[in-house]
């Protein structure tokens, strides 16, 4: 970059010294799994138990002709099998996992178990029980399975034409205009007057951007058991990431709610494809009719087939700019393929919508996105859940105006830059920290002295701000639940229904209440993830659990804290300003106590706890007494004081966005941060080596610092992955990279290590000013490569993956470009 | 089935219908769990004593079938003898497969994407075949057929691959190309030998590929073009171009030949080198 | 299709089996209980199954069962317990280097196989001998980092028990020695 700019210094904290947060502490759960002690989903047997098989469609449009299981059936071994018609009414409703239970649209539920039609390459259409896995295979050749081909639609484009073939039948909304009757859900934003924007604007440039399946790869396929418990409730053992699912199990099967229990297990990786119901309904069909317990194991193929995968968009930016480097007016146009069955195509078409500008102020917006059903792979959600694929979008059109107005890419961006206090396209004012100039400052600086170019090997540098939200949609009421209890010896409990997905979310828990408790994180344990014991804490998605729990957690510790320190106090002498919980004791310090950020409807009750105590004693105890937490626990629990305690965090709760102008506010906050590259072209073979890789995120706070760095180095190789290797390939709706063989993921050996900066501005909305950086980490990725290789190349490349033809293309391209000397 | 000696095998192999060697399993678990070939017998080779060791006389290099990957990688032999086949086997899969997975078992699935068969093709490797009817030997050229296809019968064994041991001053080269930067099927691979005299002239040239057409296959006529040639960057370059005339990829995958041509002209290049610098790398 | 008899030795433990002869050593092994050994692909591209057979590290999905007859298998529990964790393990816990844990224990096992032959690897040599073990979560570089810690603590050890055999004739007792408390570290600060 031309001009380095100092970064600002960054705001005071003012917080008092923490002992427990923001240190990289080994996490509850990593003994456990480095021994391999961890028991994942497939790790569990119970006595008696059969084993299931998914017979699935292996064409991607037809109708089911001839579907007789009998031969299966009569097999030696074989308990049982299920078709769709033994499930007359067996829907999962795919939208909306959780809480709210939205209604689905006409007609586009999945069927559990596909009847008349099928309409995706791996669509369930039969369920086998067996004594055996062996012989649950071999039942699946005695299947007898006829179809007739249909015709299908294979690409977004060509369903919303007024003569594509009905992926839903006829029968789905029937008052759906021309070329809507595919249509899965749309979403528009107006602000402000973009013909207006674009006619003051100097320079208008026009780009599409394509970016395609991509599949979750998690190491762990989707797997779990299933059985009756003695009192006919329906236990399911399982990988997700939503204990919530009980209900859609229940619904399906036609039972009451409270008749069914969901296990979470530790999850092997979900990233957004567990968060689907996958072997749930399955499991518990298969153990309702057997009386038996039933495991079911995805092979990895089976896992590609079955489950989501990220949507394929088309995103054409149209911006028009002043040559002083400002932007007037942004419009966009986004086209995604929902794929065979709804899911959450409708909501990560908002957040793809709601972000698709980018982290920039922009007066003049509009925005229409549109996603279409297809017969190919079902999309839904993963990591991101349409930021990356608009961040991919909008920080290639940034370089590329910068480009066109011969800008330096950074002075262009901090012309545009959002600020706190500013509105978003939607209109929701940013009210945390907007690090983007930091972020993009500091990640760039950190690239250090470029690489010298050589003829053959050309070296180019690239970054991308992003913005990307946590917390869910807060017309969702999204709400979350924490138990935290003292036992009569010092050591803390915490029960929460929070799925861990690898991220470490149980474990930020336990170091939460171990800081507000004053106890050391060994001394913290946690039960979670059980829909019938913990409460419950919602899903393990749109990086909102470390923001809902972790407050919640808050909360909860705080209750029982301020009964501590209230007993404490009398049993020290002192006023309960003067007793701080540390290191397993209560004793008296002078000053201000140790207690963390918290949100205001704790503070208010800490402050009446305080004026009350104040009033019953006014003696001075000896600095530096201390009484151990197990003595001041029992003194409570013998007077009947409380020492646990459940609390509830609640999201703010907003209305939807108006429906014609998208205005409004959606998300609770955001995530600012940005991811700096350095690649090497090969422009004779096509080969693209990442030299240098570098993400700066502000994070608010860092619960556990090792955590945090875990998740930006994980998302940052994902989100490379997603710009040098990934494409999960479908021809006419087949899938042509079943496994792990053909669909690549990162190696130990593809990219260096990414150097991670991490920023704290305290302003986030979790607790101790913490946001969320699970998502974010990738978002900005796969755009610092694409602006790297446009920068080596002399000419972009519009779509991801950059495989070596595209990027011979693009090379070839760029031979003769002239650009202007990097000195950055 | 686990016989204890060759003949054992050999026997069971022209007896047992249905009967498929095994040794390190890396392609038939593979192809056993598609249901793409069940065979009813599985016939364990791995121990055959026969099928190891890397034996080196005063003319040639004999590779045991069974040998693995990762003992081709460590071997002393082969360092001195077969760069270019270390360098094969060094980007072939990854370590647990390397342990495992035999040059033999490579050869016979005769995937297009082989890495040791190109090495191989370049220091003009000849494969031993055995049944109960004799042992016979072929040179790996003719050997590798097509895609998965070799000219092995059914009842073959393959029990060495075996080549002469290069010139002193030979030097070679090896480069594959991928989409990820290991573990993967390669895109490309791209094998030379040379040798020349004091003056800096070709007295031999070996250039071999795989992945870029249905078979590995050696690049003739850019051979021939490069013999009794000075080394010098116009020859090689026009080696390079004959070179990438010899690859045959898929429809939709023309721009594998962009990429055979400029590899070929960087290994020459390289190997050439080594050769002005007198060293041997062969 | 008739059993095969087999003999699988799994940490240290015998087990006599009659076996399909289709039965993978990754199938076996979980079926006796191992479930520490992990099914990520049975097709040899995730490294999760990883074991060691006879001290090399393989891909159990790769192996048919009866070829381990009479082996020495190692699976990454048998390294180390919650207890006695080993020392590689005790190195992921604290590094950050496990997050889901699903490709740990495979981690773990082509870890044991570069340390045993290499006790001090380079950078570049530890992320060769990974190579054949995906991770989704981490990136990889907390791993590296673990492996590198591991290396350095198994040294560390190594010499210890050197000085503590020398020890046996002079004074020094081998607790004096650095690194030969190789006690669990609990929630305390990482280096």
């Amino acid at each position: 970059m031309s001009d380095r700019v100092t970064p600002k210094p960054l705001p005071p904290h003012h917080l008092p010294p923490l002992k427990q947060i923001g240190k990289p502490l080994r996490r509850v759960d990593a003994l456990g799994k480095a021994v391999g002690a961890t028991q994942y989903a497939a790790d569990f047997s119970m006595p008696n138990m059969l084993y299931a098989k998914v017979f699935r469609s292996p064409v991607p449009s037809a109708r089911i002709v001839r579907l007789d299981v009998s031969k299966a059936r009569a097999l030696p071994g074989v308990a049982c099998v299920l078709t769709g018609a033994d499930l007359p009414n067996a829907k999962l409703a795919t939208d909306m996992p959780g809480q709210t239970g939205r209604s689905a649209r006409k007609g586009s539920d999945a069927p559990v178990l596909a009847t008349d039609v099928v309409r995706f390459h791996g669509e369930p259409i039969a369920l086998i029980a067996a004594e055996s896995l062996e012989v649950a295979e071999a039942a699946l050749q005695f299947i007898d399975f006829k179809y007739e081909a249909l015709p299908g639609v294979f690409c977004p484009e060509e369903a919303l034409k007024p003569d594509s073939p009905r992926v839903y039948g006829e029968s789905a909304d029937p008052d759906a205009g021309a070329g809507d009757h595919n249509v899965i859900a749309r979403w528009k934003i107006r602000k402000g007057d973009v013909e207006k924007g674009m006619a003051q604007a100097d320079l208008v440039v026009e780009n599409t951007y394509r970016v395609p399946f991509v599949e979750h790869a998690y190491l762990e396929p989707d797997a779990g058991v299933g059985w009756l418990d003695e009192q006919g409730v329906i236990n399911l053992r399982i990988c997700t990431q939503v204990v919530e699912h009980f209900r859609t199990v229940a619904k399906a099967l036609g039972i009451p709610q409270n008749r069914v229990r969901v296990q979470g297990t530790m999850v092997g990786g979900g990233f957004g494809s567990k968060e689907d119901v996958t072997v749930e309904i399955f499991l518990a069909l298969l153990a309702r009719a057997t009386g038996r317990p039933v495991k079911l194991v995805y092979t990895r193929e089976e896992a590609f087939l079955a489950t989501s995968k990220r949507h394929p968009f088309t995103i054409t930016h149209r911006t028009g700019v002043k040559r002083t480097g400002r932007i007037t007016a942004s419009e966009v146009k986004m086209v995604a393929d929902s794929g065979a069955y709804p899911y959450l195509t409708p909501y990560v078409l908002l957040y793809a919508t709601g972000m698709a500008t980018g982290p920039y102020k922009i007066d003049n917006v509009r925005v229409d996105s549109v996603a279409a059903a297809t017969n190919q792979p079902f999309t839904s959600a993963f990591r991101g859940f349409g930021g990356p694929q608009a961040a991919f979008a909008y920080e290639s059109q940034m370089d590329e105006i910068a480009r066109a107005l011969i800008m330096d890419p950074l002075a262009f961006r901090r012309i545009n830059y959002l600020k706190t206090g500013e509105t978003t396209a939607t209109g929701q004012t940013i009210r945390s920290a907007a690090w983007s100039e930091e972020c993009a400052t500091r990640a760039v600086a950190a690239l250090g002295d470029r690489t010298p170019s050589s003829p053959t090997r050309k070296i180019g540098r690239g970054f991308a701000s992003y913005f990307q939200s946590y917390g869910r949609i807060t017309w969702f009421h999204d709400t979350s639940r924490a138990w935290v209890g003292m036992e009569m010896d010092g050591t803390v409990v915490v029960r929460c229904g929070v799925p861990d997905i690898g991220a470490g979310q149980s474990n930020s828990l336990c170091q939460i209440a171990a800081e507000v408790l004053g106890v050391s994180l060994e001394r913290v344990s946690i039960y979670a993830t059980d829909s019938a014991l913990t409460p419950l804490a919602g899903t393990s998605t749109a990086t909102r659990q470390l923001y809902m729990s972790g407050n919640a957690v808050l909360q909860a510790a705080g209750v029982v804290r301020a009964s501590l320190v209230k007993k404490a106090a009398e049993m020290l002498g002192v006023s309960p300003e003067e007793v701080d919980l540390a290191d397993g004791k209560a004793s008296v310090v002078h000053g201000p106590r140790s207690v963390a950020t918290r949100p205001s409807s704790l503070s208010s009750s800490l402050e009446e706890d305080d004026r009350t105590a104040s009033a019953s004693s006014g003696r001075q105890g000896e600095p530096g007494a201390r009484i151990p937490l197990a003595e001041v626990a029992a003194k409570c629990a013998s007077e009947g004081l409380p020492l646990a305690h459940l609390a509830q965090f609640n999201a703010p709760f907003t209305e939807g966005i108006d429906p014609e102008t998208g205005q409004g506010d959606i998300w609770p906050d955001f995530t600012f941060g940005a991811h700096a590259v350095e690649v090497a072209v090969d422009v004779e073979t096509g080969e693209i080596e990442v030299l240098k890789s570098v993400a700066c995120h502000d994070v608010g706070r860092a619960i556990n610092s090792a955590a945090v760095r875990g998740q930006i180095a994980g998302g940052s190789h994902q989100g490379l992955g997603y710009a040098l290797m990934e494409e999960y390939v479908v021809e006419k709706g087949m899938t042509k990279t079943p496994s792990l063989a053909e669909y690549l993921i990162p190696t130990s050996c593809d990219f260096p290590a990414t150097d991670v900066i991490v920023l704290e501005s305290g302003t986030g909305v979790g607790p101790f000013g913490a946001k969320g950086i699970g998502e974010p980490s990738l978002t900005p990725a796969a755009p610092a490569v694409a602006n790297a290789v446009a920068d080596a190349l002399g000419a972009r490349i519009f779509s991801l993956p950059f495989t070596p033809e595209k990027v011979l293309a693009a090379a070839d391209a760029g031979k003769d470009v002239v650009r202007p000397d990097p000195n950055w | 089935m686990q016989p204890f000696s060759l003949g054992d095998a050999l026997k069971i192999l022209s007896e047992v219908k249905d009967a498929e060697p095994i040794a390190g399993g890396t392609n038939l678990m593979v192809d056993m769990r598609a249901g793409t070939h069940r065979p009813r017998v599985v016939v364990d080779v791995a121990a055959l004593r026969d099928l190891h060791g890397i034996e080196v006389t005063d003319t040639e290099v004999i590779i045991g079938a069974a040998t693995t990957i990762a003992e081709m990688l460590a071997s002393p032999i082969l360092a001195k003898h077969a760069p270019v086949l270390v360098s094969a086997c060094s980007s072939f899969a990854n370590p647990l497969i390397r342990n495992r997975a035999t040059v033999g078992g490579n050869l016979v699935t005769a995937a297009p994407c082989s890495d040791t068969a190109p090495a191989l093709l370049t220091l003009d490797a000849e494969v031993k075949l055995a049944s109960v009817r004799g042992m016979r030997r072929v040179p790996l050229e003719k050997f590798l057929v097509s895609a998965f296809s070799t000219i092995r019968r059914s009842d073959e064994l393959l029990v060495s691959v075996r080549f002469r041991i290069p010139s002193a001053t030979a030097t070679s080269a090896f480069r594959k190309m991928g989409l990820r930067k290991v573990s993967c099927m390669a895109k490309v691979d791209v094998a030379v030998m040379l040798d020349g005299d004091a003056t800096g002239r070709c007295t031999s040239a070996r250039i071999a590929i795989a992945a870029a057409s249905p078979a590995a296959v050696r690049a003739r006529a850019a051979e021939a073009a490069l013999v009794g040639k000075m080394l010098i960057p116009e020859a090689i370059a026009a080696a390079a171009s004959l070179t990438a005339k010899a690859a045959t990829p898929r429809a939709g995958s023309e721009y594998k030949l962009r990429v055979v041509e400029a590899l070929a002209r960087r290994l020459l290049a390289e190997a050439a080198l080594a050769i002005e610098r007198g060293g041997s790398n062969a | 299709m008739p059993k095969k008899k087999t003999v699988l030795r799994v940490n240290g433990r015998q087990h006599e089996l009659a076996l399909d002869p289709n039965v993978s050593l990754l199938q076996a092994l979980r079926d006796l209980g191992y479930t520490d050994v992990k099914n990520g692909c049975e097709i040899g591209e995730c490294g999760a199954c990883a074991v060691l057979l006879n001290g090399a590290a393989v891909n159990s999905c790769m192996v048919l069962a009866w070829q381990a007859n009479g082996a020495e298998i190692v699976t990454n529990a048998g390294l180390g317990t919650l207890d006695r964790p080993h020392p590689i393990q005790e190195a992921f816990a604290d590094a950050g280097a496990v997050q889901c844990g699903y490709c740990t224990p495979g981690m773990v096992i082509s870890t044991k196989a570069l340390l045993d032959r290499n006790p001090n690897p380079s950078e570049a040599e530890i992320r060769e001998a990974l190579s054949g073990n995906l991770c989704r979560c981490t990136g990889y570089a907390q791993i590296i980092e673990a492996v590198g810690v591991a290396a350095r603590s198994l040294r560390e050890a190594g010499e210890a028990s050197r000085m503590g055999q020398r020890a046996t004739d002079g004074s020094r007792s081998p607790s004096n020695s650095p690194g030969a408390d190789q006690g669990v570290r609990r929630g305390g600060e990482r280096r």
